[in-house]
């Protein structure tokens, strides 16, 4: 079950990044999975946060979360 | 005479005051970062601008907090501040450290970044200014290998952080310092990996002095207070008595009037008490807080971002607080998961009760309506009928 999810989640950034914008909020990512547990997408994300698929982006006081491909290189 | 290269900065050494720009001055003999720092805030007086470009790294292995990414938008000009972010670490409860450790710290940071810190960021934790992509990671290593761990930043629970409490404070009511350890401990995982709507945070004063603000800072301010009696030793009553004017300076004073002053004995109707402790700062002698010590809870407390400020209010009058804390954690929790459900993204919890109603975030919490709650006499926003008691009541 989190192996599916896992990949619906990547899935669902790989589409949603498609244009302009990159870098979304966790929210953003439970609203995408409307039917699915808010608690089990967290944790699917983490793991991909662990995984390296994803990455954190932080102004400092709010945090975002991207594909890694597009993480940008200072 | 050989003129200066930051002339707009030297005027803020001038006065008696303590001046930033001379420790900046002094880190620079012996930094690179912090000399092109201080060249950088020289043109950033010039030209009337803020020379920094935020956001992007977040951390090192495993943390999503912790590291603040900072970049130059000049690194032209100023190649050792290209990038120069800043790391928060954890601080211990009450900001009690030994010089050995605080020299461990500052020994890491000179190594690792700039040498300049703010001792402490208004979050509490102890904040490392300006180090460079490549060393956080070994940074962070050396902080751990010293037995420090780095706080919250971000869409997280930041540092908790509580006054010195019974270490320092004949007034608390509560044990802040061990009911911080015992959050932080607890919530590692919300401080280290962001997953909440925007940031949550969690401040403990152990009287009602606050000392720490936490009715202002924090999304959940716990602060001590007490249920019994105020207790009074009259002897030392009558010796203020020869020094203050009980009845103007105490009396007059007390915002519910609980108290009266017939030039010899001190009556308190504690029924009518509100606990603010004015009383008890003027004649600290003869006035102490109860013995049934524990806090009042409150919640929605913030600085003016995204909405207005706002002052936290109180959901739980009292709750006795002993270790290992279960009510309280359950009580966070439970309207963390509200907030977390229901908050927009960059939207605070008092700013989210603001928009859905009181009533609504009581029902999720499961909390009573009280009358504790009411925050000014005439106003009564938090408790409404719901629509089905309403028809019940017409059967």
């Amino acid at each position: 079950m989190s192996d599916d999810l896992k990949v619906k989640v990547t899935e669902l950034f790989r589409e949603k990044s498609k244009g302009d914008k990159k870098m979304f909020y966790i929210r953003d990512v439970t609203k995408w999975l409307p039917g699915e547990d808010r608690h089990a997408i967290q944790n699917v994300v983490k793991e991909l946060l662990d995984e390296e698929v994803l990455k954190y982006w932080s102004s400092g006081s709010s945090t975002y979360i991207m594909l890694a491909d597009f993480f940008p290189k200072e | 005479m050989e003129r200066s290269d930051t002339p707009l900065l030297d005027e803020l050494e001038k006065g008696q005051w303590p001046s930033f720009v001379k420790d900046m001055k002094e880190a620079a003999r012996k930094n690179p970062m912090a000399k092109d720092l201080l060249k950088q805030l020289e043109l950033s007086y010039k030209d009337k601008i803020g020379h920094w470009k935020h956001g992007g790294i977040v951390g090192v292995k495993g943390y999503g907090s912790g590291v603040i990414g900072r970049y130059s938008d000049r690194p032209d000009l100023f190649p050792h501040v290209q990038a120069f972010h800043t790391m928060r670490v954890n601080h211990p409860s009450g900001w009690f450290y030994k010089t050995e450790t605080l020299r461990k710290l500052c020994d890491i940071w000179d190594k690792h970044g700039s040498g300049l810190t703010n001792m402490h960021g208004s979050t509490g934790d102890a904040i490392l200014l300006g180090t460079t992509t490549e060393h956080l990671q070994p940074c962070f290593n050396d902080l751990s290998d010293a037995g420090f761990d780095l706080g919250g930043s971000g869409s997280a629970l930041r540092t908790p952080s509580a006054c010195v409490g019974p270490a320092r404070c004949e007034w608390a009511c509560v044990d802040s310092l061990d009911l911080c350890y015992h959050l932080t401990m607890a919530y590692q995982d919300q401080m280290h990996r962001p997953m909440f709507p925007y940031k949550f945070k969690i401040k403990i004063s152990a009287c009602a002095n606050d000392c720490v603000a936490a009715i202002a800072r924090s999304d959940l301010s716990i602060i001590g207070t007490w249920k019994d009696a105020i207790r009074i030793n009259a002897d030392e009553v009558r010796a203020y008595a020869e020094n203050i004017n009980i009845q103007k300076e105490v009396c007059d004073l007390c915002p519910t009037r609980c108290m009266e002053w017939d030039g010899n004995k001190l009556k308190i109707y504690d029924e009518d008490c509100t606990r603010c402790m004015h009383c008890i700062n003027v004649m600290p002698k003869a006035l102490r807080p109860g013995k049934e010590t524990g806090a009042s809870i409150l919640v929605g407390g913030k600085a003016p971002i995204v909405k207005g400020a706002l002052l936290s209010w109180v959901v739980v009058p009292f709750m006795k607080l002993e270790p290992p804390y279960d009510e309280l954690k359950d009580l966070i929790e439970r309207i963390q998961d509200w907030w977390d459900e229901f908050g927009k993204s960059r939207e605070r919890l008092g700013e989210l009760i603001q928009r859905l109603g009181m009533r609504v975030f009581l029902k999720a919490v499961g909390l009573p309506a009280v009358p504790q709650m009411v925050k000014a006499p005439r106003t009564n926003p938090y408790v409404f009928f719901w629509p089905e008691d309403l028809k019940k009541e017409e059967k």
